[in-house]
């Protein structure tokens, strides 16, 4: 039941930055100009729709028990392709860059695209929040024995030990707050974990002097290479 | 000049906004402390989960320079801080980044500008 609350009580923390932002810019609406009111005006959607996601994300881990989502073969740079079209706009508003780089030769894995969209998507966020300004984030896409590796890396404060061991065994089981990674990461990897062990796929973490490489491992989907 | 260490580009932004005057934005504490090494500001907004150093960390170094510890600082954060927790850092107000207005910024920047 402690568990319970806690887990709560993060993701509780977590979803009020964006209601504090919104609340901000709402009022700072007051005294711009026509320039800055455009600029703001972005802003709220953009804090909106990443807002909206998060809790979409979490309404459907309570489904995914109902087995909502189903699996079929995907295709990874194109859900890749489809992330990155969409967080272009705000990577480069917070003076961002995000590089793709896909060596991968199997093209299909067997996921559920919705939930696939969503780890990298998350994974992404994390990656622009962490890294320093004018700095690079990758999104490398790899085979790796017979599976496909989509990894994110940031440039960005080191995660803690126990974050990072609790993500070695497997999947974040609860929502954890992490104090040297203020934000929404905490949250976004509990929801790429549940979303990861829903796929059959494993959720990890690599960490580095300068940074974070969070990435997933998909099965290829053997059945749809034959076409 | 007001400093401005704030992880949160947008809210940084917002703050930045409501001083109306010379800003500078720091997304970090190490950043912000080389900066003031260069130029005293005459105010700081800080916020204290930061990527790296928090904000703790960084009013106990400005607190170790007898030119720093003068500095007056304001700390806008959305963590429920009570402020006996930050009285001996010479703090002047906590603002709560879910309850706060720009008149509230305003007030803290026009305080020191007297």
């Amino acid at each position: 039941m402690e568990s319970e609350v806690n887990s709560i009580l993060v993701a509780a923390h977590e979803l009020k930055a964006p209601l504090a932002l919104l609340r901000q810019l709402t009022l700072s609406l007051e005294d711009a100009d026509e320039e800055n009111c455009l600029k703001i005006r972005s802003q709220m959607v953009d804090i909106s729709d990443r807002a909206i996601r998060q809790v979409n994300d979490l309404t459907k881990i309570a489904h995914l028990e109902d087995g909502l989502f189903a699996m079929e073969p995907v295709a990874i740079r194109s859900v890749c392709d489809d992330v990155v079209r969409e967080l272009e706009h705000l990577f480069r508003f917070n003076h961002r860059n995000l590089q793709t780089t896909y060596t991968n030769r199997s093209r299909l894995v067997f996921a559920n695209r919705e939930l696939l969209y969503s780890i990298i998507y998350n994974f992404c966020i994390n990656a622009m929040h962490y890294s320093d300004t004018e700095t690079l984030s990758e999104l490398r896409v790899k085979d790796y024995y017979d599976k496909v590796r989509i990894t994110v890396r940031d440039f960005g404060p080191a995660l803690p030990v126990d974050v990072w061991r609790s993500i070695k065994k497997g999947w974040v089981s609860k929502p954890v707050s992490i104090t040297m990674r203020p934000g929404s990461s905490g949250l976004g990897l509990y929801i790429a974990s549940k979303f990861s062990q829903y796929m059959d796929a494993n959720v990890g973490a690599i960490r580095h002097r300068d940074g974070t490489s969070f990435f997933v491992d998909f099965k290829i989907s053997k059945q749809a290479s034959l076409f | 000049m007001i400093f401005i260490i704030d992880d949160d580009r947008i809210m940084a932004e917002c703050i930045a906004r409501s001083c109306k005057g010379g800003t500078r934005i720091f997304s970090n504490a190490i950043d912000a402390m080389n900066a003031i090494d260069d130029e005293l500001p005459e105010l700081i907004f800080l916020d204290i989960l930061l990527d790296g150093p928090d904000g703790f960390t960084f009013l106990e170094e400005l607190n170790s320079y007898s030119d720093t510890v003068k500095i007056p600082i304001v700390v806008v954060t959305s963590l429920n801080i009570k402020p006996q927790t930050l009285i001996n850092y010479g703090v002047r107000r906590i603002l709560d980044k879910t309850t706060m207005t720009p008149d509230d910024i305003r007030k803290e920047v026009l305080n020191v500008q007297k």
